[in-house]
Parts: structure tokens; C-alpha cells; sequence
């Protein structure tokens, strides 16, 4: 397949021949498509437990109010600046998508570059948030002196941590997929007809992105 | 070979003839064989799921006294038992079989493809499968034993080692389940894109066979339904050992969540296990009856109807759990209705064999067995969809019988149709029809000894799961039946013997298999048994559907799909079709 | 034959200005607390889900891809209320 480009509408069949017109788009990336319906469903388990659990609890931390008062032992502020940082890599990303459709290398290179560090930089930052939280008490079995301040203070731990866990290995498993993406683009593997790679990775980036922007509100702001 | 390159997926098949037999048997990307590696790993824990249906019904038969050779079943053990037959049986011996085996090896070859869209990955998904099912078998072994909350794995028992006195043996389950859950989603993304995308010039999505049409269906709601037993899975997991509080009610937990979420996704798993059957058993009816399928358009839309309502029924698995009788009504209706596109197969099968000119091959036998068999589950079905009715027939035997109904007289018989039918294929030898025969007739008639008599024994208000049913009073003039029925389970067993001693012989000293034994249309007849790497040396064009029995346009009784109607300058159908001369 | 998106592109930083905005309103909205709490979740869950339509339609292209694949890509949501909704409803009385 050295020259053919793999971004076909239509998918080359032995003989020379196209197969019957079905999604028109090529393979990885209707693959890539079917496989986010499916995280789709898994993310919609464990934020739809938590939705059922915490209806069900009756008290829960609400944000703006003080920890001692029964608030959220969440830090709000530090974890918004951390959602911008994921905004902003999903930009980056699409730029690198957009910079190699029009054959530039500079531009895939550069965005790339800056999509792995934003990405790695979330990840960084939501390491820290967790250990600041386990400090606190904050787990996902509480300690008894935070169980006795935070309502339902286990139930927030268990849905909170398993959500953004899964959630941050999620990104953590994009990082090295942006990596190895960012490696072959530094050697010239991409070009303008040949770069289904760059867009299926950074799908999946989008969708990691797009899962946080609910969890965000949901976990954190409501 | 071919000089001719596939370029989906970035895969090259240019020199297969070098690769080492690690490459082409172990880890193996080619759809057949990995299709194949599934039929045997699906056997055999289908052995295994059978022996430990022995035990059961040996500790039911006769409560309390020892296995030959053996110790008698203690509960714990039998709860061991019941709880990984079901797993066994439901997870690793009929998933792969109908997700593995036949989903693998016919999509590519009946729609005229050279391989999956994904090679590499349908190899993964084959191994994930393998270190599942290892580790659910290395359940059975660990310190505590084995899980024995039910397949179904209902919390607070199965979320805390204190109440089942099960710590790892839980745990492993869950782990397998989720290995198991991954290996499934890898194999639908790979099936749902190429039946989307790979099908040959002319092979329009109404020209499918129903068999395709059914695992590609199929394929969507596994993709969509596994994702939420994994996370609900997970959240188990997490309750057993991290201290999580998901289902455990003491702080906060919910144990009807694990209900909704299991069953969200154990209603569309068991239309998982069922659609493809019928999808086979459509293929293999309209052949032995050399007719076209009755009403192929509404065969199709009885399989997309049927996935549809199969995500709004859940609830009927819990109309005993105290829920919102509202809720259960909702649940009532939309059980009752999913009867409907059930019925229009039966009869569209019905109508298919209708003065045919019926060839009563092998696999013939047992997709008619299917066809009567499902028949009885599904109209068991209908008694348990009335709430009403439920409340006393829920967790007694009649539940027992419509799921062996269903899942025995019906995927395992279609899976059993389908393995005689495509056996020349897979392996280029015939199998025997007398033991095939013979097979079919014992297991028909033996299985109905076992099975229909638990109608009976649930409305006389055995319960499932028990040890002993001994120890109720009200139960003890059952014991008969219940010995009764064991017996027939023994000889079920035995019954399968012939089948083990034809698969295995003839592999080996079978009579060579010509390219269409069965004269059908299908596209996987035109090329030779066993197909070669890249299965069409160039890809065919298909003119028409796949039912082309018996047309008065051509003298043969069968049209493959791959042969133009007059002939012309294209090519015919390949050597040994025999169409339109 | 290169993709559909070659034709139509997107203001990539103008959609990026949008998020931002929009976060900023749903944190601010968080911390007043003022508002009745069914009709803040509501506002909230509603803004967010912007958002997140936004990163599909534009981002990932949704806008610029055939019907089928939309319909693809969007087919668990029903199911995703079908089972959040359904399960609520334990709690009606």
C-alpha cells in the first residue's frame, strides 16, 4: 500500500475492483467511530450509576460551600483551569489535523507536540488533585474524620475516583497514542493524501475531551 | 498467489505461503482460522459446562449422595456449580460460539471479502477470549472456591466475601467477565465495519443472507450492551476489594443498581445469543427446503424490530424486586410486544418449508429441531412477560425451562446445524450423515425427556438454584420428576457422544468435501474447502440475492449469488456451480 | 479522493472561544447559589451539553459527515437515557 492513500471513500477490494458503498469513509476511521459508540455506553455505566446513586442519597457536598459545612471537598477552581487545558489540546489537535490536510509537516509536528503536552500536563495535574484529595481523607473509602463532615461521603468517593479514573486512563492511554502518532510524524510518515492516522488518533482525543466536559459539570459542578 | 493486494487495514498478502505455523495456527489472523480456533475453544467448554450440568443434576436426582468415585456436593459446591455452568455456558461455550465461530468465519467469505477489516485485532480479540476463559477456569481452583453468586452475580452476596464466604473465586469471575467483555467489543468493531464496508460489488445490504444480517445486528447490540456490564463489573470489582460502597447498602449503596445494569445488558446479550441462530437456521431452511426464505424483507425487519425492543424490556428479569409497579407494566407491554417480530420468523420459517422440495440433510434435521424447539421457549416466554403470572413462576424451574429452550433447543441446535453445515467448508472433508443423524435424533428426543418436564416442576413451585429440594415437604412428591429428569440429562450427555467420535474422524478420514455439497448460493461455495488466504482470488460481483432456490429462470434448483442470470461475457459462476449452462 | 472535510472548515479558535466562555458561566453559575436547585442542574447539564455537541459537530466533523455516520455516532444516546431515565424511575412515587 506504499503510495495508495489509505483515506479512500471507496475501499479497494482484491482485483481491482471497489466494495459495495457503505459508511464512505475509510476503515480506521469508521472503526474508530463504532468503537466511541461503544466507550459512549461504558462512560454512560458509571456517570449513569452515579446519577442513580446520588438521587437516591438524598444529602450530597455541594460546591461553594465550605468543607466544614458539609461542601465539596473537591477543588473546583484548580480542576476548570485543567478543563481549559483539555479544551485547549483538542484545539491543538485539530489544528495538526487541519495543518497535514494542506501537506504542512511544520504545522502537524508543532500541534502534536503541544496536544501531547497539554495532555500529559491533565494528566499531571489530575495526579495532584488526587493526591491532595487522599490527603484530605478523600478516597474511595473515606476516612472516618471526612465521613463525618461530607455527606455520603463513601458513595462520593467510590463514584468520583472510579469516573475520573477511568476518565484519566482514558487520556493517559491517548497520550501514548498521540506519542506514537507524534514519532511518525516527526519522521515524515504523514503527508497530505496519507494521514488517517492523525485523524482517527485525534477522534479519539475529541471524544476523551468531550467526556470530560460532561464529567466536569456532572462530578464537579452540580 | 494473488498478485492482487488487499489494501484495507494496511495489511499485504503477498508471500502467506512463508509464514511459520506460529504465525498461521497460533496467532493466526485469518478470519478462518481464528473462526476455527473459536469452535474449539467453544466445545470445549461446552464439555465443560456439560460435566458440571452433570453434577447438578446428579445433586438434584439424588441429594446428597456421593458422585461415583467421588464425595457427595456439598451447597457450597453446588452453588459453585450451578453459578459457573451458567457462566460457562452463557460466556464461553454459546458467545464465541455464535460471536466467534460463525460471525468470524462466514461475514468475510459470504460477503465476498478477502478477510475482517481489522485482522490484527480479531487476533487480539481471540486471545482476550482465551485469557478469559483461562481465568475463569482458574476460578474454579483457587482457595474458597469458586463464585457461586449466580451467573447473575446479584449483590450484597456477591459484593462482599462475608456473605458468601467466596473472596477470590468472585473476584476472578469478575475479572474473566471483563477480559471477556473486551475480547466481544473488539470482535463487534470489527464485524459491524466489515459488514458495512467490505462487501463485494452487488452485495447490496438487501442481498445479505439472513445470516449475515443477523450477526451484523447482532454484532451492534453487543457492542452497545457489554460496555455496560463492564462498568457495572468494574464497580462490583471495586465494592469486593477496594472498599467501594457501588452496591453494598450500608453506606449508601444500591443493590437494585446491579440489577438495572446487569440486565440492561443481560436482555440484549440474550437476543445476542439467539439472533444469530436464526440467522443460520434461515440459511439452512431455505436450502434443505430449496426455496427461497419466506418474506426476506420482513425477516430483516423482524431482526432490527426485535434488537430494538430487546433494549426496552429489561425490567422483566425484575419484576420481583419490589420496583415501581409502573415501571413493571412498561416492562409487561414491551415484553409481550417483542412476541410479535419472534412470531413473523417462526412463520416465515414455517412458510419457507411450505411445499418445499425438503432435503432432509443434517443440518436440516436440527434447524427444524430449532425451529420447533425456540418455538416452545419463546411461547414459555409469553406466560412469563405477565407480571402477574410471574410473580409465581419467577426463580422456579419454569424459568430454567424457557432459558434451556432457548439457548439448547435453540442456539446450540442452530450452532449444531451450522457446524454440519459448514464443516466441508472449514475443513474440506464431509461428515458422516448416519451419526449425524443419529446425534440429531437422540439429542432431539432426550432433550425433551430433560427439559419439559421443568415446566412442570416450576409450577409446582421448585425454586431455582436449591441444593436439596428435599428439604421442603411440598417438593418431595416432585423427587420423581426430578430423578427423571436427571436421568435423560445423563444420557443427553452420552447422547453427544456420536457427534464428538463424527467431528473428530471425519476431520481426519472424512470424504473429501467437493466446493458445494449442499448446492447452495452463498458466495463461500464458490471457492475451494478449505478456502485459501484471501479467500477470492479476485473479488466476485453478485447479481442477486441469496435465496435463489428452485427458479424457473435457471434449470438447476439453486442460483449462486455470484452468477449472472444470462450468462453474458462475464464471468460464471466458479467451476462446479453449474448455473445457468 | 481525500475526505469531505477539505471542503468546509470550521473557525477552529472561534469554537475554542465558545468553550472557554461557556465554561466560565457554568463555574460562575456553580457558585451562585441562589438559583432553585432543579433549574441550576438544568442550566448546567444544558451548557455542558453544548459543549460537548460543539467538540463533535466541529471537532470531530460530525457537522461535515454523512447522515449515517451521525446516526452512528449517536446512537447510544437514546440508549443512555433509555437507562438513566428508566431506573430514575424506581424513585417516582
Amino acid at each position: 500500500m506504499a503510495n495508495e492513500s489509505v483515506m479512500n471513500e471507496a475501499i479497494a477490494m482484491p482485483g481491482g475492483v471497489h466494495a459495495e458503498p457503505g459508511m464512505q469513509v475509510y476503515n480506521q476511521k469508521l472503526g474508530m467511530w463504532v468503537f466511541l459508540a461503544s466507550e459512549v455506553m461504558f462512560f454512560t455505566g458509571l456517570i449513569g450509576a452515579y446519577i442513580i446513586l446520588r438521587f437516591g442519597a438524598g444529602d450530597w457536598a455541594l460546591p461553594g460551600i465550605p468543607l466544614e459545612e458539609g461542601g465539596t471537598p473537591l477543588n473546583i477552581n484548580l480542576t476548570a483551569i485543567n478543563t481549559f487545558m483539555l479544551i485547549c489540546s483538542s484545539v491543538t489537535m485539530v489544528k495538526a489535523f487541519a495543518a497535514i490536510e494542506h501537506g504542512d509537516q511544520k504545522g502537524l509536528r508543532r500541534f502534536l507536540l503541544l496536544t501531547v503536552l497539554l495532555g500529559a500536563s491533565f494528566v499531571g495535574i489530575q495526579i495532584y488533585e488526587y493526591m491532595e484529595l487522599v490527603h484530605e481523607g478523600f478516597m474511595p473509602r473515606c476516612s472516618d474524620e471526612l465521613a463525618a463532615i461530607v455527606p455520603n461521603c463513601h458513595l462520593f468517593g467510590s463514584t468520583f475516583y472510579t469516573m475520573t479514573g477511568f476518565h484519566g486512563t482514558h487520556v493517559s492511554l491517548g497520550v501514548v497514542a498521540l506519542i506514537w502518532v507524534t514519532v511518525k510524524a516527526f519522521r515524515g510518515q504523514y503527508s497530505k493524501e496519507n494521514h488517517g492516522g492523525v485523524e482517527v488518533v485525534g477522534l479519539y482525543w475529541h471524544f476523551v475531551d468531550l467526556v470530560w466536559i460532561m464529567l466536569f459539570t456532572i462530578v464537579y459542578l452540580i | 498467489m494473488a498478485t492482487a493486494e488487499a489494501t484495507m487495514g494496511g495489511m499485504a498478502h503477498a508471500h502467506h505461503e512463508e509464514q511459520s505455523f506460529i504465525r498461521s495456527y497460533i496467532f493466526a489472523t485469518d478470519h478462518k482460522i481464528i473462526g476455527i480456533q473459536f469452535l474449539f475453544a467453544s466445545l470445549f467448554f461446552l464439555l465443560v459446562g456439560g460435566i458440571m450440568a452433570l453434577l447438578i443434576r446428579w445433586q438434584l436426582g439424588f441429594p446428597g449422595q456421593a458422585v461415583p468415585f467421588g464425595d457427595p456436593i456439598s451447597p457450597k459446591s453446588y452453588n459453585a456449580l450451578v453459578t459457573m455452568h451458567g457462566t460457562i455456558m452463557v460466556f464461553f461455550a454459546l458467545m464465541p460460539m455464535v460471536m466467534g465461530v460463525f460471525a468470524n468465519y462466514l461475514i468475510p467469505l459470504k460477503l465476498g471479502a478477502p478477510d475482517m477489516a481489522f485482522p490484527r485485532l480479531n487476533m487480539l480479540s481471540f486471545w482476550m477470549f482465551v485469557s478469559s476463559g483461562t481465568v475463569a477456569m482458574a476460578s474454579l481452583y483457587v482457595e474458597g472456591g469458586a463464585a457461586g453468586a449466580g451467573w447473575t452475580a446479584y449483590p450484597p452476596l456477591s459484593g462482599a466475601a462475608q456473605y458468601s464466604g467466596v473472596s477470590l473465586g468472585q473476584q476472578l469471575w469478575i475479572v474473566s467477565l471483563i477480559l471477556f467483555g473486551a475480547s466481544s467489543l473488539l470482535g463487534s468493531v470489527n464485524y459491524i465495519t466489515t459488514v458495512i464496508n467490505m462487501r463485494a460489488p452487488g452485495m447490496t445490504l438487501f442481498r445479505m443472507p439472513l445470516s449475515i444480517w443477523s450477526l451484523f445486528i447482532t454484532a451492534i447490540l453487543a457492542l452497545l450492551a457489554v460496555p455496560i456490564i463492564a462498568a457495572a463489573a468494574i464497580m462490583l470489582l471495586f465494592d469486593q476489594t477496594i472498599g467501594t460502597t457501588f452496591f453494598l447498602p450500608a453506606d449508601g449503596g444500591q443493590p437494585l443498581l446491579w440489577q438495572h445494569l446487569f440486565w440492561f445488558f443481560g436482555h440484549p446479550e440474550v437476543y445476542i445469543l439467539i439472533l444469530p441462530a436464526m440467522g443460520i437456521v434461515s440459511d439452512i431452511l431455505a436450502n434443505g427446503s430449496r426455496k427461497p426464505i419466506f418474506g426476506y424483507h420482513s425477516m430483516v425487519y423482524a431482526i432490527i424490530t426485535i434488537a430494538f425492543l430487546g433494549w426496552i424490556v429489561w425490567g422483566h428479569h425484575m419484576f420481583q424486586s419490589g420496583m415501581n409497579p409502573l415501571l413493571g407494566t412498561t416492562f409487561m407491554i414491551s415484553t409481550m410486544a417483542i412476541a410479535i417480530p419472534s412470531a413473523i420468523k417462526v412463520f416465515n420459517w414455517l412458510g419457507t418449508m411450505w411445499r418445499g422440495n425438503l432435503q432432509f440433510h443434517t443440518p436440516m434435521l436440527w434447524a427444524i429441531g430449532f425451529v420447533s424447539l425456540f418455538t416452545i421457549g419463546g411461547l414459555s416466554g409469553i406466560f412469563m412477560a405477565s407480571a402477574s403470572v410471574d410473580i409465581f413462576i419467577h426463580d422456579t424451574y419454569f424459568i430454567v425451562a424457557h432459558i434451556h429452550y432457548v439457548l439448547f433447543g435453540g442456539t446450540l441446535m442452530a450452532s449444531f446445524a451450522g457446524i454440519y453445515f459448514w464443516f466441508p467448508k472449514m475443513f474440506g472433508r464431509m461428515m458422516s450423515e448416519r451419526l449425524g443423524k443419529i446425534h440429531f435424533f437422540l439429542t432431539f428426543i432426550l432433550y425433551n425427556l430433560a427439559f419439559f418436564p421443568m415446566h412442570l416442576l416450576g409450577m409446582g413451585g421448585h425454586m431455582r438454584r436449591i441444593a436439596d429440594p428435599t428439604q421442603y415437604e411440598f417438593l418431595r412428591p416432585l423427587q420423581p420428576l426430578n430423578q427423571f429428569i436427571s436421568v435423560s440429562v445423563f444420557l443427553l450427555f452420552l447422547a453427544q457422544i456420536p457427534f464428538v467420535i463424527n467431528f473428530f474422524t471425519s476431520l481426519f478420514k472424512g470424504e473429501q468435501a467437493p466446493l458445494n455439497p449442499w448446492k447452495d448460493n452463498g458466495l463461500e461455495w464458490t471457492v475451494p474447502s478449505p478456502p485459501p488466504h484471501g479467500n477470492f482470488e479476485t473479488t466476485p460481483t453478485v447479481y442477486h440475492g441469496p435465496y435463489e432456490f428452485s427458479s424457473p429462470l435457471v434449470e438447476e434448483d439453486f442460483l449462486p449469488q455470484n452468477a449472472p442470470l444470462n450468462g453474458g461475457e462475464r464471468k460464471a459462476a466458479t467451476v462446479g456451480a453449474g448455473a445457468g449452462e | 479522493m481525500a475526505s469531505v472535510e477539505n471542503k468546509k472548515k470550521p473557525n477552529y479558535y472561534l469554537i475554542w472561544f465558545l468553550l472557554f466562555a461557556l465554561t466560565m458561566v457554568e463555574v460562575g453559575l456553580a457558585y451562585v447559589s441562589n438559583l432553585p436547585r432543579n433549574f441550576l442542574i438544568l442550566i448546567l447539564l444544558s451548557l455542558a451539553i453544548w459543549k460537548a455537541v460543539l467538540v463533535a459537530m466541529y471537532y470531530m466533523h460530525l457537522k461535515y459527515e454523512r447522515l449515517r455516520l451521525i446516526l452512528l455516532a449517536t446512537a447510544p444516546i437514546p440508549l443512555a437515557i433509555i437507562l438513566v431515565l428508566g431506573v430514575l424511575l424506581e424513585y417516582a412515587r
